[in-house]
Formats: C-alpha cells, structure tokens, sequence
C-alpha cells in the first residue's frame, strides 16, 4: 500500500581516506517524515546531500520515486531543499524568490502568481511578497525558504538543519507548524538535526547515525523506548546504564544479576551466562522506602526542575538517576536511602560502548 | 553579560568625540589639499583668461559655453566616452571569464594567479607604452615580421589612434577588473547555486539567475575603477594614441600648455562631470548595494 518516493541502496561516500557514509540503506515512505538524527560528523548532512546529488555517492544507489537518479544532476531530480543558511536570493523579492523553481519549471507566469500567493498564504506570509530577504526577520526568512521548496510539489522535500538557526521558542513553533503543513500537503520530507528532541517530535520515523553509519531505524517511541545500543540510548536523552549477567530466563524474560541486586527484563536473545548491559530511563525509576523492592541506592543530590524533580543516586553498581513528577512526588532528601525499581519492560539490554 | 556590556559602552556623547578625534587629522587633510583646491580651481574656471595673470579679472560662463558649443571639443568628448565605453566592454567580456575561471580555484592558488596578473601593474606606464610602440610600429615587431613574410609591403598604421589606445589601456586596466569581479564570485556561498539547482535550474540558468546578478558588486566595482582610470589616463593615451586620437585630458594638458589656465580648470570640471554622471549610470543600472550579506 505504502510507497517509497526516497530509496538509497548500499551507499557510500568517502573523501579522501574519510568514510563519510558507510553502506547506508534506506527506504522513505510517501507522505512521511524521516529524520536522519547524529552528532555533527555523523554523516547525516552528507546522506541529504547524496539524496540531492550535491554529492555523488563512491557506491551504491540513489533512487526518487522509483527512478534510479545516482547519475542524475541535481537540477532534473524530483525535490526540493530548505538549507540551514536559507540562501535566499538577496538580489529576489519574497514573491520572486518562492517564484524561482516555477519560473525553472517554465510554468506560465498566471500560475506562477496563483501558486505563489497560495504557498506564502500556507507560511502565513502573504502581505509581505515585496519585501527582499534583508527586510525579513530570521523566521520569516525560514518561512519563504519553506515556502519556495514546496511551491514545486517535489516528490521530496529535504530539510537541512532549518531550524537550527533560529531561537528556542520559534524552534518550537515552527516544528509544529511545519508538521501540520507536511501533513496537510502530504509532503514527503527528509530531515536533518542534531537535535534529538526536535527528530522524536517532527518524525514519522528516525535513523541515529553515526560514523557514517545508521544505529537505528525506527518510530520515535521505538528508538527511545527500545535502543539497539548504548548510544542510541545515551544520544536520545538521559539513560540509566548497569552491567549484569543473564543468570536464567523463563519465556522472554531474562534474570540478570547486577552488582546492586537482580532485575528482570524482557530480552527475547541474551542467553544464560552473557555478560550484558541494561539502559533504563530515568522517567521509569521509581523510588521506594529503603526497605521496599529493588536495588538500593542513597540519594546524592536533587535538582528541581518544576514539572519535574531530578533525583541523583549512588547505587552499589553506579550512579541511578531517576526523574519524578512533581504532582505524585514523595519527597526525598538527600543522603536518604532508597530503593529503585522499574517495570520489567521498561529495561533494554543495549550493545555496550566498544570502550 | 549585558552589564559588562553596557558598562563597556561609553555614552553617546563621549563616543562621538572620541569619532570626531579619530576623523579629524583626515578630514583636515581632505580639506585643505582636495576641498580648498577644487573650489578655487572651480573659482578660475569662472573667469576669461589674462595674458600674464593665472586669470583674468572678468567673472563668465565663457569658458563652459565655448567648450560645450565647439564642436571640435564636443568631438574629443564623444571619442573619450566611447573609448571608455570600447575598453569597458573589452574588460569586462575578457575579465569575467577570467574571473569565473579564477574563483574556482583553491584559495592558494586564487592568490598566486592574482599575483601573476598583477605583475605588468609593478612596470611603468610608460616603459609599457613603449612597449606597444616597439610592437605596434611603423618598425615595430608586427610590420617587420608581415614584411618579411612578404605579406605587406607598406608598413600598417597600427599606431597613433584609438585602437591603439584601447588595447594598451585594456591591457593595464583588465586586472582591476579580473579582481574585483573574482574577490566577489569567490566570497559567494556554494549554497545560492546549489538552492538554484534544487529549484531546477540548469548550469547556464543558475549562471543567468544567480551568480550573475549576485556579482554585481564585483563588476560594478571593476565597471568604476577601469572607467575612472580611463578618464585619468595620459602617458597611455598620448604614447599610443598621438596627436589624432586625443582625449579629454590630452586637451586639459593642451590648455595648461598654452597658458590657458582657466580653460584647462573648466575642461577639468566637466571631465569630473562626466565621471561623475557615468558612476551614477553605472550604480543605477547594476544597484550593487541591492546584494547585501551574500558572502557568509
């Protein structure tokens, strides 16, 4: 039913002795948001730039809605780009500028207008079509960028760090806002960031890279909930990480004995006797009195953060870190000794760090 | 951070004096050896000439008038402009391939190659007129060579007219532009071209639509200098060009010669007129100042 308007196959791209991108395998579903998520460096930039044929992959394949595009010169590819800098034409007014890619489509010049008031109306821009790009504001430039790369009705839309130019609460804003139009226009769109929680709040699915490489692929919930590795877990926020061995297992359900005590965990692979590694969020510790279940722990310090309270804990396999709700909390203080405890679905056995 | 900052910051009145210190000694300068001179020289051009004075007693539009009714003056200043227009448009087909060309190479490499074409500006103007002379004539390389091949048998007038003198002041002139219009092309960020190509232009349209305009301040300063310099030439121009291809400072030149100093002062006040009025030709029609922040 679903079908795929982006597909790379086995791609790579080094510079030089640089392996930018490493056998990357992708498939983007029409209609959805795919995010490539990694620390600068990741190879996450190059990837978008390969899909536009800015770069040209070393190996592998590109193709756009099903057409093979690797030989293919960016200007007679199917997509369109917001850039990180915007690049607006200075020397083009905001009309003029969301006109250009109709203008290189030789669309005749009545549409071009219809077409373009209607895009500025969509990025709520309309009265200010005869400013030039100096006159705008940072998130107004970012607007006419949006609208100029969907006024073309690319088969893809990439997105280049966009927001990453522009100030926290109009970050928000815009992510918002940029969902509703892309599901509203039912635009496929490939988005690059370094920002975790701006891939897990925009995305239809995520792949974390790194060293040229894809961690993971998967739905936010997915690789936030159920990271393949310690760093997927570590890259997407706080994680708790302990080191036990599977000392048996009934059904899907593994015993690991860690240095602070045992934890069950739902691990369908780990066999008895390996050595593994255990990431639990901090949001699904719960703390107990001393005397309750689970590993015990002393409270080292407390950072209150509002909606929520941070506790720190030194626990006899390491440091715990948990976060409250501060509506359900029970108070804590610090030096107290606690007991940590977590739902036995909420741990994930993660490949450790190569140290 | 905004304390230290504001604690930083002078008032405004303390700042503006501390401008005014620093743009004194300079503006003092421009005034007693540019501003003073130019009107007094504007001063003389307003009075008839004297057989033994700088000029005479009479205060006349004369020298304007006569100047800007004799044909033979309005002749000289049409063959100025279009020498000017000539060398401007050979600069500027010639210079900005060679510009293109040049931005694309590595930084290192730009500079060498700038280096190189600057090299013929460090001999003088006149050792490169003479130069063109040794090729250009009647016994120069050129006719020599074409006789001896028993192509020609009189020599070919190649010297003393306008030609001659756009191609010895395109030579000189060409740099200016070659680097204005490189500096400018090189500062460009990649990224205008590569939005141009998301957007579906080809090689030749992202050229037409985006780098061309985006230069605009690079042509237009080479367009300024290459024309100011032509207008100021001389040894060029009296080298190459002889006595019947004069421009309008050949007759600037003439004038102090012959004693007529208030003529020479008007003829130089509407050699000014004309840079002046062209400047504004060439800022209105390509609005550099339009293309703001294009190099980060």
């Amino acid at each position: 039913m679903s079908e795929t308007d982006v597909r790379l196959d086995k791609v790579r791209k080094s510079f030089g002795a640089v392996m930018a991108v490493n056998d990357v395998t992708l498939d983007i579903e029409r209609g959805t948001i795919f995010s490539l998520l990694g620390p600068s460096g990741c190879g996450k930039t190059t990837t978008l730039r390969l899909i536009a044929g800015f770069e040209q992959p070393s190996a592998g394949e590109v193709y756009i809605r099903g057409q093979r595009v690797t030989a293919i010169p960016p200007y007679r590819r199917d997509f369109s780009m917001v850039f990180q800098s915007y690049a607006l034409f200075p020397h083009l007014n905001v009309a003029e500028n969301v006109a250009f890619g109709l203008r290189m489509r030789r669309v005749p010049r009545v549409e071009r207008g219809a077409a373009v008031k209607e895009a500025l109306g969509l990025v709520k821009l309309g009265e200010l079509a005869g400013r030039y790009p100096r006159q705008l504001s940072g998130g107004q430039q970012q607007r006419v960028a949006l609208a100029r790369a969907i006024v073309v009705k690319p088969a893809v839309l990439l997105l280049d760090e966009p927001l990453g130019a522009l100030d926290k609460m109009l970050r928000e804003e815009m992510q918002v806002e940029l969902r509703e139009l892309q599901q509203r226009l039912g635009i496929t769109a490939v988005f690059v960031t370094h920002d975790q929680e701006e891939a897990l709040t925009l995305s239809d699915r995520v792949a974390v890279m790194r060293g040229g490489v894809i961690e993971q692929v998967g739905a936010p919930r997915e690789i936030y909930d159920r990271p393949v590795s310690e760093f997927v877990a570590g890259f997407l926020g706080a994680s708790n990480f302990l080191d036990g061995q599977v000392v048996s297992r009934e059904g899907g359900i593994a015993l690991i004995e860690t240095a602070g005590g045992r934890v069950r965990v739902v691990a369908e692979s780990a066999p008895v006797g390996a050595k593994v590694r255990l990431a639990v969020r901090p949001e699904r510790v719960r703390m107990n009195h001393a005397d309750g279940e689970g590993l015990s722990a002393q409270v080292r310090s407390i950072v209150y953060r509002g909606s929520v309270t941070h506790y720190y804990m030194d626990g006899a396999g390491g440091p715990l870190l948990a976060y409250a709700q501060n509506a359900a909390a029970g108070e804590w203080a610090i030096g107290e000794d606690v007991c940590c405890a977590w739902d036995v679905e909420s741990g994930v056995l993660v490949a450790p760090e190569r140290a | 951070m905004n304390d230290v900052k504001s604690r930083r910051v002078k008032s405004p009145g303390v700042k503006s004096l501390a401008a005014w210190a620093l743009l004194t000694p300079p503006l003092a300068v421009a005034l007693i050896f540019f501003v003073i001179p130019l009107l007094y020289l504007f001063y003389i051009s307003l009075h008839a000439a004297s057989p033994n004075e700088i000029y005479g007693s009479v205060l006349t539009l004369e020298n304007y008038t006569s100047i800007l009714s004799d044909s033979f003056y309005l002749g000289i200043i049409r063959r100025t402009l279009g020498t000017a227009a000539a060398i401007l448009g050979l600069c500027l087909v010639i210079g900005y391939p060679v510009a293109y060309f040049v931005a694309l190479l590595s930084p290192r490499r730009r500079m060498i190659v700038l280096l190189l074409l600057l090299f013929p500006l460090m001999v003088s103007n006149v050792v490169r007129a003479y130069g063109w002379v040794a090729i250009l004539g009647r016994r120069g390389v050129i006719n020599t060579g074409l006789r001896d091949f028993g192509v020609i048998d009189v020599p070919l007038d190649l010297l003393y007219n306008t030609e001659a003198v756009v191609v010895g002041l395109m030579t000189i002139l060409l740099p200016y532009m070659v680097i204005s219009i490189a500096n400018t092309l090189s500062a460009l960020d990649p990224r205008y071209e590569e939005a141009a190509q998301a957007l579906g232009a080809g090689p030749v349209r992202t050229f037409l639509h985006v780098t061309l305009p985006l230069s605009t301040p690079g042509v237009a300063s080479g367009m300024l200098l290459v024309f100011l310099l032509t207008l100021s030439a001389y040894v060029t121009i009296t080298l190459l060009g002889g006595p019947r291809s004069k421009l309008l400072v050949s007759m600037v030149y003439d004038s102090v010669v012959g004693f007529q100093w208030p003529r020479a002062a008007a003829l130089a006040f509407i050699l000014l007129a004309l840079a002046l009025a062209l400047t504004g030709v060439i800022l209105a029609v390509l609005r550099p100042n339009r293309i703001e922040g294009t190099g980060r």
